[in-house]
């Protein structure tokens, strides 16, 4: 689906993509087309007369280069940054000026501004660096977090101040300005003892070759000191412009929590949704089947009545399930962090029980106690408890008068369902009860609580939670 | 005669909706139900079942368990049908390798539950077939040992294997083969037999684990 529809919206999208890029094919019929072009293996068509006269200069030229580039790969870009070190390295030398000049105004009170606009030029730079030492070196560094793209004034600024990455890329800048200066000094001695050596010192035959020598091996020596400082930067680039460790680590732990949001999400689905709506289909058709039975088989309306009613509360509750769980996803296409929306609440349990009544099942919700400082993570489990405790009577016990109860005694919260005896149908409690049951043993026992389900003496049925509030997230 | 069942499912309405379904035919009687994994092992000894229709996912042990403790029982009956909300390979293939017979999915028409049943009972092909076959071939983990991994077969025995593996039924096995049903059914029973297995679905599962698919 997803290729389907990229290959849909790419002549939309980029209306000169089929005609500006030539497609493989083309490429290849066109060197086809030329026996006398370039040597197989070389992709960049080289102009005919180079063909046409082997051995020429040109050619020999070509040859050179393909030589150094085998020899040093991305040696031009090297160059190039080495080069670049000079402007830049006074540019970021004169904005370390401005930062210090600006941290002395700001002891007089008029400072700020200036520096919050030398952070921003920092992190401007910074961007900038990225680029040339992603492109010119061949180093592999992310891009980093992107002040403009935090919403609200405050965040920006604060971002923009308290951030690792800003402190980082003046560190950054600082090595960049050092580098420039080892850049200058590399190439001023270098520049000298070349001059000296050609023009100052006394040339004859027998020095001649000698001094020829020494001024091959400045050059040389020059070039690789060059080259090294170039690769220093290029090691230590990733460090200070790279991800900050802390960020990783926000990272990790977010896509961590989103893979956990979307397998629980996934799993309610599966448990509530899919499970009512098996039973619905389930019910339906066996309805349909004793309203029109085959053969000698009687007419059970009653049945039919039954399963209509059973069906009524199913689909209620899945949809209630499936509102959830739809605004949990617009949370996370928002880009909100799902969580808050994701978990509901002791406060949401009325709305939950209120839904059931309309069900046909007469329950009654009692809070004991302060509960609204109860942890969030504590309020949403109680809640499962009370939904699960409440479907399940619906479930085995069709619809006896039921009580949840939510009460709160100093560090411990206690949440129970308990109804009577069962009115109706299978009325056998069944040890477990729901499959939810299992898994909210499972929640309950990691949060260092304990939950209970069995018959009570009357009949009916309780299901029992206990939770810890100390030392709960 | 009627086929006896017996309906495991946590959920009463699934029970009682299936079994409203399943007694509308003329051939099928539910002959019991239970709630859970345990209580289906008592049920099933008391009422002496050909198929049990299993859910997967029940408290008080699950319906793979269950299933592993009826063929520990006896290899030959009752038969497990494994009924499933949803096409969850992982449980599905933990409970073919458990020894279930096949699997059906609960929303599935009513037609096509009886006749997986009746599939089961037969046991004279796969239910589902390509579904199954592919589950198998995806989760088995394939050790590739070849054909000796298998007790030896003979080669028109081993010509049926893999027509049983690729999901053919025992009439269908005996077109391709140019052989009477009666000549197939007997190969099948001898493969079985020399396989260990106790139906199709298990010696599609021996096929595959020991790498003879592959070879």
């Amino acid at each position: 689906m997803t290729r389907s529809l990229a290959r849909g919206r790419t002549p939309a999208d980029h209306p000169a993509a089929p005609t500006s890029v030539p497609r493989a094919g083309e490429i290849d019929s066109a060197r086809q087309g030329d026996p006398s072009g370039p040597p197989v293996g070389q992709d960049r068509p080289v102009p005919p007369t180079t063909s046409r006269i082997p051995g020429s200069a040109a050619e020999i030229a070509a040859r050179l280069r393909a030589l150094l580039v085998a020899a040093r790969p991305g040696w031009p870009g090297r160059a190039l940054y080495a080069l670049a070190s000079l402007p830049f390295g006074a540019l970021y030398l004169a904005l370390f000026a401005g930062l210090v000049g600006s941290v002395v105004a700001l002891i007089y009170g008029v400072g700020v501004l200036l520096v919050l606009l030398v952070l921003a030029t920092t992190r401007g730079f910074a961007g900038l660096e990225r680029r040339m030492a992603r492109e010119l070196l061949g180093v592999d560094i992310p891009a980093g977090e992107r002040v403009r793209d935090q919403h609200g004034a405050v965040r920006k600024l604060r971002r923009l101040v308290w951030a690792a990455d800003t402190w980082r890329a003046l560190g950054w800048l600082g090595a960049r300005v050092l580098l420039g200066i080892a850049t200058l000094a590399t190439l001023l001695f270098g520049g000298f003892v070349f001059a000296y050596l050609g023009w100052g010192a006394d040339w004859n035959a027998l020095t001649a070759l000698p001094l020829l020598a020494l001024m091959v091996a400045v050059v040389g020596v020059t070039l690789a000191v060059l080259d090294g400082l170039v690769r220093l930067s290029g090691s230590v680039a990733p460090r200070l412009l790279g991800t900050a460790p802390e960020q990783r680590i926000a990272a990790l732990q977010q896509s961590t929590r989103r893979l956990a949001d979307r397998n629980r999400l996934a799993r309610d689905l599966h448990d509530t949704i899919g499970h009512a709506l098996t039973a619905s289909l389930l019910q339906a058709s066996a309805a349909r089947r004793t309203l029109t039975p085959a053969g000698d088989r009687p007419l059970q309306p009653d049945f039919a009545h039954q399963a209509l009613g059973h069906i009524e509360t199913n689909t209620r509750t899945a949809l209630a399930e499936l509102d959830r769980v739809l605004s949990v996803l617009r949370a996370e296409d928002g880009g909100r962090d799902p969580a808050p929306f994701a978990a509901p609440s002791l406060a949401d349990l009325e709305e939950l029980l209120s839904g059931l009544r309309d069900g046909g099942l007469p329950v009654a919700l009692v809070v004991d106690g302060d509960v609204d400082d109860v942890p969030a993570g504590v309020q949403e489990l109680a809640y499962r408890v009370v939904q699960e405790g409440t479907t399940n009577v619906l479930r085995h016990a069709g619809t006896p008068l039921t009580v949840a109860q939510v009460a709160r005694s100093g560090a411990t919260l206690v949440v129970r369902v308990c109804n009577e005896r069962a009115s109706q149908l299978d009325s056998r409690p069944g040890p477990g009860g729901g499959r939810g049951l299992a898994g909210l043993r499972e929640r309950a026992t990691a949060a260092g609580g304990t939950l209970s389900a069995e018959p009570t003496p009357s009949g009916g049925f309780e299901l029992c939670v206990t939770l810890p509030l100390a030392g709960a997230a | 005669m009627s086929l006896r069942l017996l309906l495991v499912d946590d959920d009463v309405l699934v029970r009682s909706g299936l079994r409203v379904i399943l007694e509308s035919e003329p051939d099928l009687t539910v002959v019991g139900d239970a709630g859970t994994g345990r209580e289906a092992l008592d049920v099933a000894a008391q009422t002496d079942p050909d198929v049990v229709l299993m859910d997967v996912r029940m408290p008080d042990m699950d319906g793979i368990a269950a299933t592993r403790e009826l063929v520990a029982r006896d290899p030959q009956r009752p038969r497990v049908l494994v009924l499933t909300t949803f096409e969850d390979d992982d449980y599905l293939f933990r409970s073919l390798q458990a020894g279930a017979s096949g699997f059906a999915l609960k929303r599935s028409d009513p037609d096509e539950l009886v006749d997986a049943i009746r599939v089961v009972a037969r046991g004279t092909s796969l239910v589902l077939p390509d579904l199954t076959r592919r589950l198998i071939a995806a989760h088995a983990p394939s050790r590739a040992r070849g054909p000796a991994a298998l007790p030896t077969l003979t080669g028109r025995e081993a010509d049926v294997l893999r027509l049983v593996a690729g999901g053919l039924s025992n009439a269908e096995i005996a077109t391709e083969l140019f052989l009477s049903r009666e000549t197939v059914k007997t190969h099948v029973s001898s493969v079985l037999l020399k396989l260990g297995a106790r139906d199709r679905t298990q010696a599609v599962i021996a096929a595959y684990e020991s790498g003879f698919m592959n070879a």
